[in-house]
């Protein structure tokens, strides 16, 4: 095969941009744990990991100009490093609601709703996250569609959840039992506002699933049907 | 040569107007000839053109229509045929006695194979650039004119050297030095030259053969807007290795591979985004070849 350090380029592209996607996985585990569990040192190591994680960003994002300017790629190699320099963007913005996450669990001051299954949200999410580089890995067409699909499954939940916060809000008793001194208001109303971040943050998380599906559909085969 | 054989090579008429509506009736006889269908802005059809050298077959079975005012490119590995194609389209390969052409290959509906057709005619209308700047070892007005004067053309010389010139991209640079030695201007001012003597004649199409190949990246990028101008006014086709440089000038792409096959003929972007043709594909990203 000719142009083999090229060659070996490419697959070396393709072997980092999915250990970012591992390593932001990760991210957003953790930062999902620390919300389920309270846990502050999980909270943390999610926050001060985002450094690696936009250092990794810069360096695939330097990788992808340098083959662009020094090779002159065409057709399927083009798609390929195109597709991969939009979809580092995608996982560094996961890294940063993973970030959020962390934030929200560090600031939140009660227990909340319980009744909103958060973690079936976020680990949806993730599983779409996950799916999608399978599909950038292997190029595979039906694993795109498939989690463009689920991205329904995630806005209903999380349209579902920010009714339920709203309205236990307005019709339970809970604003008369909590109800104490001005601050006490306005640290509650910090903390459902937290609540509906969070529900607006992992809904984010399965359109950058999405946005990964897409763009490596165009990889695979030049379509752009998911993309907007 | 009389007016008749003048006029089967579309040479001829001082009226272009007549001329072309001589030509429409020629591209009617065509495709009701061959039962094919012609694109009104098609300039050079060919229809299963195959070349040899001696034994050796150097084009297989290659039909392609290339379209008026737009760069087409020919690229694809060495010895692939894309230079023998190209010199088809003017019959240079009439000039070597190992050269045997088969099939049709029409300049605006008239097959210049014919019998009727004068080479030498058709290579007023199908100028051509060859890979070398070659310029003639005169002055730089008497490159431009040489065209010109061997066909006794009636004009005012001084205006068509000096719009021959502007449309070449040299005019300014030497404007107040037309004595000159052709020879004494840079490379890619001597390249430019050729040009402007290729277009001087007024052809249809401009045929070029790794034209900035012998030139540096400056020279070459005057070339390549000077290109895309040209095309503006003639049918310009071009055959290059640098496939980048097919990408950034061409509107049509021709890949040719080893044996003398044409793979795939479409819009440039298409060719180089997504090929249909793995084999193309693996030529373009440097997989073989």
């Amino acid at each position: 095969m000719a142009r083999t350090d090229y060659q070996s380029s490419l697959e070396e592209l393709r072997d980092d941009v999915l250990y970012m996607s591992e390593v932001v996985a990760e991210r957003l585990r953790t930062g999902l744990d620390a919300l389920e569990r309270k846990d502050e040192r999980l909270a943390r190591d999610v926050i001060e990991g985002d450094d690696e994680i936009n250092e990794m960003y810069l360096e695939l994002e330097g990788e992808c100009v340098d083959l662009i300017a020094l090779q002159q790629p065409v057709a399927s190699d083009l798609r390929f490093i195109a597709a991969s320099f939009k979809i580092i963007t995608d996982l560094e913005r996961i890294g940063d609601l993973a970030v959020n996450l962390g934030g929200y669990t560090l600031d939140a001051q009660r227990d909340l709703f319980p009744d909103v299954d958060m973690q079936l949200i976020g680990m949806t999410t993730l599983e779409m996250l996950e799916d999608a580089m399978d599909a950038y890995a292997n190029e595979d067409v039906d694993a795109c569609y498939a989690v463009a699909d689920r991205d329904d499954e995630v806005d209903a939940m999380c349209e579902a959840a920010s009714e339920l916060v709203v309205r236990d809000l307005i019709e339970s008793d809970y604003l008369e039992d909590e109800l104490g001194d001005d601050a006490e208001i306005e640290s509650l109303m910090q903390d459902v506002s937290r609540l509906l971040l969070t529900i607006r943050d992992l809904e984010r998380v399965g359109d950058h699933a999405v946005n990964i599906a897409a763009r490596t559909l165009y990889m695979a085969e030049n379509d752009d049907e998911l993309l907007y | 040569m009389t007016d008749s054989q003048e006029y089967a090579a579309g040479e001829s008429t001082d009226d272009p107007t007549t001329d072309d509506m001589a030509i429409e009736t020629d591209v009617s006889d065509s495709v009701a000839s061959s039962g094919a269908t012609m694109r009104a802005n098609t300039v050079v059809r060919a229809e299963n053109v195959d070349v040899w050298y001696n034994d050796d077959q150097a084009l297989q079975d290659i039909s392609l229509e290339i379209p008026e005012n737009q760069v087409t490119a020919m690229i694809g590995p060495s010895g692939c045929g894309k230079s023998t194609f190209l010199r088809c389209i003017n019959r240079m390969n009439d000039l070597i006695d190992a050269a045997r052409v088969e099939g049709d290959l029409y300049l605006r509906g008239k097959n210049v194979y014919d019998d009727d057709v004068d080479p030498v005619a058709l290579r007023r209308r199908v100028g051509m650039v060859f890979q070398s700047p070659n310029p003639f070892p005169k002055s730089i007005y008497d490159n431009v004119a040489y065209g010109l004067k061997i066909q006794n053309k009636e004009g005012d010389y001084d205006d068509i050297v000096e719009q021959s010139l502007k449309r070449a991209a040299l005019w300014d640079e030497v404007k107040d030095q037309l004595d000159q030695s052709g020879l004494d201007l840079s490379g890619g001012q001597q390249q430019r030259l050729c040009i402007a003597r290729a277009i001087a004649p007024d052809p249809e199409v401009i045929l070029m053969d790794e034209p900035a190949s012998a030139l540096d990246p400056v020279a070459t990028s005057q070339i390549e807007d000077l290109i895309a101008e040209l095309a503006e006014e003639y049918t310009v086709v071009i055959v290059t290795h640098n496939m980048q440089q097919a990408a950034r000038i061409s509107n049509k792409t021709a890949v040719f591979l080893t044996g003398g096959e044409l793979v795939e003929f479409d819009d440039t972007e298409k060719i180089f985004e997504n090929p249909e043709s793995q084999r193309v594909e693996d030529y373009i990203t440097g997989k073989f070849g």
